[in-house]
């Protein structure tokens, strides 16, 4: 059986981010078992996560990976463009959250949100998010009293 | 004399009308939620709980504690009719629910759901109000050492009965410890992995966290692959089951409650794993185990009596000691605390008005379901038919403004993508998120009894198992770990998925 890229990769991932972690909690100070410091507890979860990635990673070798899944399985037939556009999309909304306000930045998110799984008319997604929208704000705004960003418009 | 004494004052608070709204809110949302798949009890829980801090602790968490128990109600209803689950406890519900529906017999697995719901769900409420109050005297005994190995036992039992690997779920617990140390250390105040961002001193927050794990990546997924929707909606009648599966249902219901209650009880159960371990006792102890997949009328009691009461029994730990006991609870931790209350042996006493009105209202919750579930089972049909396309923007919308609203903070929106990516790789390569998200919660209080233990103990770990219930513990957790490394031993998990799980 050939070795499944995606489990060694995960296994050398959880490694090196461990060993990061170690390395961050011997920073911040480990101290000794009778006076335990900030980086403690830290470098202990880290040496943990270290050590059993190890061992998952000898287990892959041993058993070839025997139970999991094969790569083609796990990332064959993904919209990889629908995918990354909805990412970035809503990275993007984080990131003009403040500046474009809750109305005009929600309105837009839901543009593309409505448009992204099934194609449907302009007309219909526009009245949908404009609705959409509206009845968020109203819930999120004048129900729960929520701080919503107003934006460079001032709404 | 107590006992009375204490459900009069439960009752009188469960009927206070803020309350009762309260209750019909969360058990409307709960059933919603658990029709709606893409958005189970936690993430809806984490939804909203920014929206209870304008209410009363008693009014929210009723409200909390209705949205679970009542998604366990209404995730049976997308599994048997949709073959989807609701929320992860229903998925032994589609094995043979879905095949009943496919038989004309829709009706009778929905019916035989709720009602089985009910009797679970009452008789775990009656097995809370029975244990909860002398466990709390017990709970008194506990220091750091005791509090300490119960949680390294809760999630143990967690990785133990939830994973196909154990070891992959231990990594993932301790990832959770990992990210639960972030921000300001309890006891030196020193700043961890904050990066220099000054929102992150207050550590990860809970609600950004389950959101991107459970709501966001779910989102991903489905927007990656088209799933296929099969509704059976013109063959919804003869809700009543028939004396025949009463029959042939009674005994699976009655294994399912106590089963289900008592692995709710132990730290790092629920509802899931007593739902799986159910349809599995079921199959065993079944005449005719070749009829379950087919259309087993046992194969939906079971698994759902099962689920409902360990949404009962869960309440125990979290309750009494203090320590939830799946994340559901971690959600309900997070409420508490957040209103100014301390869960733990002190609760009853300190806040009985709190303790014994949301066991009440639980019952009064459990009798609203029976009516929004059965006559009212058309309305749930017709949202299911919602498509997916239209249920998603909002699902992500309530995401965004839900991490948003908490701290007014597009940090935690930026936190709850970058969980929804973790969350959605992880569910590519079958790596659990339950185990992470209690040992995240559960990682600051594991810390601050470690460090406590071994100050008090000059260093020695001899703490842990001098004392017996940290010794029990304890060895009960090595014991978890190493019974999977015998050869002749097969795990629960490894079972489940080989011979039921499609």
């Amino acid at each position: 059986m050939p070795v499944k890229k995606t489990f060694l990769i995960n296994d050398l991932i959880w490694i090196a981010f461990a060993f990061v972690v170690c390395l961050g909690g011997l920073k911040l100070g480990f101290g000794s078992f009778h006076s335990p410091q900030a980086g403690f507890m830290p470098f202990l979860a880290g040496l943990l996560l270290g050590t059993l990635a190890i061992v998952d990673l000898g287990q892959g070798f041993l058993r070839k990976w025997e139970r999991d899944k094969s790569d083609k399985v796990i990332w064959a037939d993904i919209h990889w463009g629908k995918l990354l556009t909805t990412l970035g999309v809503l990275i993007l909304y984080t990131v003009l959250f403040s500046t474009l306000g809750f109305l005009i930045g929600t309105f837009f998110l839901l543009l593309f949100l409505y448009q992204v799984m099934e194609r449907r008319s302009w007309t219909t997604v526009v009245i949908a998010s404009a609705v959409t929208t509206v009845l968020f704000y109203l819930a999120f705004k004048i129900g729960l009293d929520s701080q919503l960003p107003r934006g460079f418009l001032g709404f | 004399m107590d006992l009375i004494n204490h459900l009069y004052l439960g009752f009188a608070v469960a009927f206070e009308p803020l309350n009762l709204f309260y209750c019909f809110l969360g058990v409307l949302i709960g059933t919603l939620v658990g029709v709606l798949p893409g958005l189970g009890p936690v993430a809806a829980m984490s939804l909203l709980l920014p929206a209870t801090f304008h209410t009363t602790p008693v009014a929210s968490i009723i409200m909390l504690a209705g949205i679970y128990y009542g998604a366990m109600y209404g995730g049976s209803t997308t599994s048997i009719l949709v073959n989807i689950p609701g929320e992860a406890a229903s998925v032994m519900t589609c094995l043979d629910g879905y095949q009943m529906a496919r038989q004309g017999k829709a009706g009778r697995a929905l019916g035989i759901s709720a009602f089985g719901s009910f009797i679970a769900g009452s008789v775990g409420i009656i097995g809370l109000i029975l244990i909860a109050p002398p466990l709390v005297d017990f709970a008194l005994k506990f220091g750091p050492p005791e509090y300490f190995s119960l949680m390294v036992l809760g999630l143990t039992i967690l990785t133990f009965l939830t994973s196909a690997s154990m070891i992959r779920a231990l990594m993932m617990a301790a990832f959770g410890l990992i990210v639960g140390t972030m921000g300001l250390d309890n006891i030196s105040g020193l700043a961890r992995f904050t990066f220099n961002i000054p929102e992150l001193l207050d550590g990860v927050g809970l609600v950004p966290v389950v959101m991107g794990l459970f709501g966001i990546s779910e989102v991903l997924l489905n927007i990656e692959m088209k799933v296929k929707r099969e509704v059976f909606t013109t063959k919804v009648k003869g809700l009543l089951p028939t004396l025949q599966d009463w029959a042939q249902s009674t005994g699976a219901i009655i294994r399912g409650t106590v089963l289900g209650f008592f692995l709710g009880i132990l730290p790092g159960g629920g509802a899931v794993i007593a739902s799986f371990v159910s349809y599995a006792i079921e199959k065993k102890v079944s005449k005719h185990p070749e009829e379950f997949g087919k259309g087993a009328i046992q194969g939906v009691a079971a698994p759902e009596a099962a689920n409902n009461s360990a949404a009962q029994g869960a309440f125990i730990p979290l309750l009494t000691l203090g320590i939830p006991s799946n994340v559901v609870m971690a959600m309900l931790l997070g409420a508490l605390i957040i209103h100014g209350v301390t869960p733990g042996p002190l609760l009853l006493s300190q806040h009985p008005q709190l303790f014994w009105g949301v066991v009440v209202s639980m019952y009064v919750g459990n009798i609203m379901l029976l009516f929004l579930n059965l006559p009212l089972i058309g309305f749930w049909v017709q949202l299911l038919k919602v498509p997916y396309s239209i249920l998603f923007p909002l699902i992500i919308l309530f995401c965004l403004l839900g991490s948003y609203s908490i701290n007014n903070s597009t940090t935690d929106v930026a936190i709850m993508l970058i969980f929804g990516v973790i969350g959605y790789l992880m569910k590519k390569i079958s790596l659990e998120a339950a185990p992470m998200v209690l040992a995240f919660v559960l990682g600051p209080m594991m810390e601050t009894a470690l460090r406590q233990s071994l100050i008090k103990s000059k260093g020695s770990f001899s703490i842990f198992f001098t004392r017996p219930i940290s010794a029990t513990c304890l060895i009960l957790a090595i014991a978890l770990m190493v019974i999977p490394l015998l050869p002749w031993f097969r795990r629960p998990g490894i079972a489940l998925e080989s011979e039921d799980v499609k």
